[in-house]
Order: structure tokens, then C-alpha cells, then sequence
């Protein structure tokens, strides 16, 4: 029933933006109102309880809005309930942000195949910063020993389990390349993947109804799928999260590298490039000409992945 | 003359078209949709990073480095609180030192590992004789500590005009805000510059699974 409920008020979201104070409020009003009264009846007609506090705001959350029809006041409303949730259902502080884009700023990331020694503490940094499924492995960033003359990243080898870098081998790194002209944008049917104006592409995970169809158009497995509930301790969760980044995902939704969003804007590198040693990852600002990302385009030779299908990544490969 | 103007407006329901398809053509090229490079050349003033409020100085300490780059001025890692027995004229200077006290002074826990077989370097290519506080390079100018890139940068000449560019080395934590960038002696040993193998921190699944 709940899940019925869902669908109905995610079909509508086209005609909300027209129709203001339409049929749409009225079941939301009655809804809030019924939810109310029928989590009253579950515990016993006292009202004020935790159980019927967080029946209410999960009432209010099946009804809202897609993010980007939201207002800012819907957006901070929303993001104060799903604090106040994460608090009664698994009794953690989170501090959730809804930070909007920096103007003049372009994100774009650079990888240096000859650097990379095949650490893979990007990886690892990568599951704890975006509370990452541990009991499905979900990873967005992944690492592969290659061989020289390789460029194909199905061909090589992420289970190695020797001491690297090894002689002769070169490791290449894959994530979500965030393309100007994404082919899973375009393939979502209901819009809960976009670009932001940041070029970050992001995933309204409410809005996602996990026909996995963007999984399938993206070219370089930048998507993730959660079969099941993502499940993270609760004393490993990141607490500083944000609502289109490493908010905790639910069972059949899409997910994907942000850039890790929570950090990039609020100007921290993301976590990947923060935790490599070796420097074989730069982040930056494509609109800044002095940035270091607009150096490695400049002076290093650069290319991208599949270049040819047109995508336009904004992550380029380089070499010393 | 009714086939003339049959074959007239053929010919002007083509023509309009084609127009209507260079049309359409051209607002599908609006800036919408202009890629990454037309969006990189067209982005010729410099972005103010400091406007990123919330990327505030860390707490760790740094000094402004001697030399820009294309931004400008920037600050580098300090290195000398992090020398345990800094300075070094505490112990090396014209005072005679007690025998038993040997081992703690001698730097026995130092492994030099910096070039390739003939061309091993030994402690006082880079050390200073004179002023032991000081690095110096084959000119014989000191060189202080906290900006070794000055003498790393004589022979890794490559290496540094990266690392001023940003291709080499990385960033404090921050992309935006003052620029803070690692010093050379911040990821690599001086002693022993080639970083060490280790066992990877995880593994990853194969890319379609």
C-alpha cells in the first residue's frame, strides 16, 4: 500500500509545478492527517510518541516533491525531517545538507596512469566517506592492474592480492566520469538523474523507481545498484551528509559517485583524491584557468575513456 | 503552367525544410549544450576561490613558498617541526660529544636510498657542512628546510614544474581557497624517495558485476 502511494505521488510530479493547490495538496493534507490518526490507533490512541512521530514524517516524505521543483524552504524541511528520522530509527545525529552550486565552477578530474601504484586507499576512503553498503561491497571507485598497452579496464585485474606496485604493470582507476552528455540522463524515465550546474550528475533518490535502464546506457559501469538495504554500521556512518550525496540509499534505487558532493562544495577535494598518496588524482575547477586541473590539461597528455561514443566526460587520464 | 507552380512549391516546401532543420540545429547548439571544451575556452578569468567560504585555513603549518605559480603566490607544508631533532647545530656544532652518547647521534636509523647505483647520493650533497641548520645545493647556496623544492627541484627540474602547476604532488584537503600544496618531503622520504610496495587496502569487483 505505501509503495502504491509512492508511485501515485512521484506520476504527478509534471503537473505540480503548474497546478498549485491542487487535488495533489488536498490528498497530502488528508494523507498527513490519516497517518496521524491511524499511527495514533497503532500505539494505542497516544499521540507524541516516537512511533507515530516517525510515521508522520515518513507520510511527509512520500510527498514531496522532486528536488529540483523544490523551494528552498521545501528543500531545508525535508532535509530536517530526514535528520530527525535518522535519529529515531537508528538513534544517529546526522547533519544533512542541501548546499547549492557555486557559480563559475565546473568540476572536473584528472588521473594519472603512471602515478598510480594500485594502493587502493581511494577505494576504501570512497565506501566510509559515502556510507557505502559493506555486506554488498558496493564501490564507486574501483582500481585495475593492467598491463602495458592495455586501455580497457574489463580486461583487468581489481582482485590482485600481492604487494604493489608491481614491475611492468599500470593501474588504472574508474568511477562515475560525470559527461556533459550523459547517456543515463537521458535514458531515465522519470528525471531523478540530472546534471547540476556544478557538473555534478546527481540522483534524486526518492525519485528513483530502479528500472536500472540508466545502468545500462552508461558506457563506463558508473552505476550502482542496491538489491538490497544498504547496510553500514551504525558507528561507521559519516554523519556529514548531503541529499543528492551520501544520504543513506534504500533498497532498489540507483546510486553513483557525487564527486563526493557533501565535500567538493563546500571546497574540500573528494575523498578519493584526499586519500591517495601518490598524487595520481587532481580535482579542480575547470572555469579557473589557474586551477591544477586546467594545468594537467594544458601541459600533460591527456585522454578520455571511450572518447569516441561522445559522451564528454569530465575525467581525463594522463601520464607523466 | 499548373505543373510550374506544382514543381515551384516542391521546391519551396523543400527549401523551407531544410532552413526549419538548420534551424533546430542551431538551438540544439545553445549553451545548453556546449561541451566541456567550448566551456573551458571560453572560461578566461580566474576564479576567485576564496569565495568559497567554508574552505577555512587547516590547522597545520605552513609557510609561503618562494617561488608562484600560475595563480600566483601559495603556501606549502611546513617541514621543520616535523625534523624530531631540529636544529641540527643543537648537536653538530664545536662542542665535544660524550662517546656512550654515540648511537643517539650518529643517525644510524637513516637508510640512504636516494639514486641510481654510481650516482647514490651521500649526506652532503644535500646537507650542509658549513651550517648544518641548512640544506645546500652544487652552487653552494643554503637552502632552508621548509623549501626544499628548491633543491629537490635541481635535479627533478620535471618534476617541480609540475608540482608548481599542480600535475605532481597534491593539495591540502582543499580544492578551493588559499592554495596549500604538499611539500616533496611531505610523501617522500629524502633518504629514500621511491615509495614503498604494500599490500592494496581492499579489491574491486570486475567492472560489469
Amino acid at each position: 500500500m505505501d509503495s502504491s502511494k509512492k508511485k501515485e505521488g512521484r506520476m504527478q510530479t509534471e503537473d505540480m509545478a503548474e497546478k498549485k493547490s491542487s487535488r495533489r495538496d488536498f490528498i497530502k493534507k488528508m494523507s498527513i492527517a490519516a497517518a496521524a490518526g491511524s499511527a495514533g490507533l497503532v500505539v494505542g490512541g497516544c499521540s507524541g510518541t516516537p512511533a507515530s512521530e516517525k510515521m508522520g514524517l515518513k507520510w511527509q516524505e512520500y510527498f514531496k516533491k522532486h528536488y529540483r521543483l523544490m523551494t528552498q524552504e521545501e528543500k531545508d524541511a525535508t532535509v530536517t525531517r530526514l535528520e530527525r528520522l535518522a535519529k529515531l530509527e537508528r538513534g544517529i545525529d546526522v547533519q544533512m545538507s542541501d548546499q547549492g552550486p557555486h557559480e563559475q565552477v565546473l568540476f572536473g578530474y584528472a588521473f594519472n596512469i603512471s602515478r598510480c601504484k594500485g594502493y587502493m586507499d581511494c577505494v576504501e576512503a570512497c565506501v566510509q566517506e559515502n556510507n557505502l553498503d559493506r555486506r554488498g561491497k558496493t564501490q564507486y571507485v574501483r582500481i585495475f592492474e593492467m598491463d602495458p598497452g592495455q586501455l580497457d579496464p574489463t580486461a583487468g585485474d581489481g582482485q590482485y592480492h600481492h604487494e604493489v606496485p608491481v614491475k611492468n604493470k599500470f593501474y588504472m582507476g574508474v568511477q562515475c566520469f560525470h559527461c556533459e552528455n550523459a547517456p543515463c540522463i537521458k535514458a531515465c524515465p522519470t528525471k531523478a538523474t540530472w546534471r547540476e550546474p556544478d557538473g555534478i550528475v546527481v540522483i534524486d533518490y526518492d525519485w528513483c523507481i530502479g528500472c536500472r535502464y540508466c545502468l545500462a546506457a552508461c558506457p563506463y559501469w558508473g552505476r550502482r545498484f542496491n538489491w538490497g538495504d544498504p547496510e553500514v554500521p551504525n558507528e561507521e556512518i559519516n554523519l556529514k551528509q548531503h541529499y543528492l550525496g551520501n544520504r543513506m540509499r534504500m533498497k532498489g534505487v540507483m546510486e553513483k559517485c557525487t564527486f563526493c558532493i557533501q565535500r567538493t562544495r563546500q571546497g574540500k577535494l573528494p575523498a578519493c583524491a584526499d586519500a591517495c598518496p601518490t598524487g595520481s588524482r587532481v580535482f579542480g575547477n575547470l572555469l579557473d584557468p589557474d586551477s591544477e586541473i586546467r594545468f594537467v590539461l594544458a601541459n600533460k597528455k591527456v585522454f578520455r575513456f571511450k572518447e569516441d561514443l561522445g559522451t564528454d566526460p569530465k575525467f581525463w587520464y594522463f601520464m607523466d | 503552367m499548373s505543373k510550374v507552380s506544382y514543381v515551384t512549391g516542391l521546391f519551396l516546401g523543400a527549401l523551407a525544410t531544410v532552413v526549419m532543420m538548420n534551424q533546430a540545429a542551431t538551438a540544439s547548439g545553445s549553451p545548453g549544450s556546449e561541451s566541456v571544451k567550448d566551456k573551458i575556452e571560453h572560461a578566461t578569468e580566474p576564479f576567485d576561490s576564496m569565495k568559497v567560504t567554508t574552505a577555512y585555513p587547516l590547522p597545520v603549518k605552513t609557510v609561503e613558498a618562494r617561488e608562484q605559480y600560475q595563480g600566483g603566490g601559495f603556501k606549502v607544508l611546513a617541514r621543520k617541526d616535523q625534523i624530531t631533532r631540529f636544529r641540527c647545530s643543537v648537536c653538530h656544532n664545536d662542542k665535544p660529544v660524550k662517546v656512550q652518547n654515540g648511537v643517539l647521534f650518529t643517525h644510524s636509523d637513516i637508510q640512504l636510498n636516494h639514486g641510481l647505483g654510481r650516482n647514490m647520493l651521500t649526506c652532503n650533497e644535500c646537507h650542509s657542512i658549513q651550517d648544518r641548520d641548512f640544506l645546500v645545493d652544487k652552487e653552494g647556496r643554503k637552502i632552508d628546510f621548509d623549501h626544499s623544492y628548491q633543491l629537490c627541484g635541481k635535479c627533478h627540474f620535471r618534476q617541480k614544474r609540475d608540482w608548481l602547476g599542480g600535475a605532481h604532488g597534491k593539495r591540502e584537503t582543499y580544492w578551493a581557497g588559499e592554495r596549500v600544496v604538499r611539500n616533496c618531503t611531505s610523501c617522500h622520504s629524502p633518504h629514500s624517495p621511491a615509495f614503498p610496495t604494500k599490500m592494496p587496502a581492499t579489491y574491486s569487483l570486475p567492472l560489469d558485476e
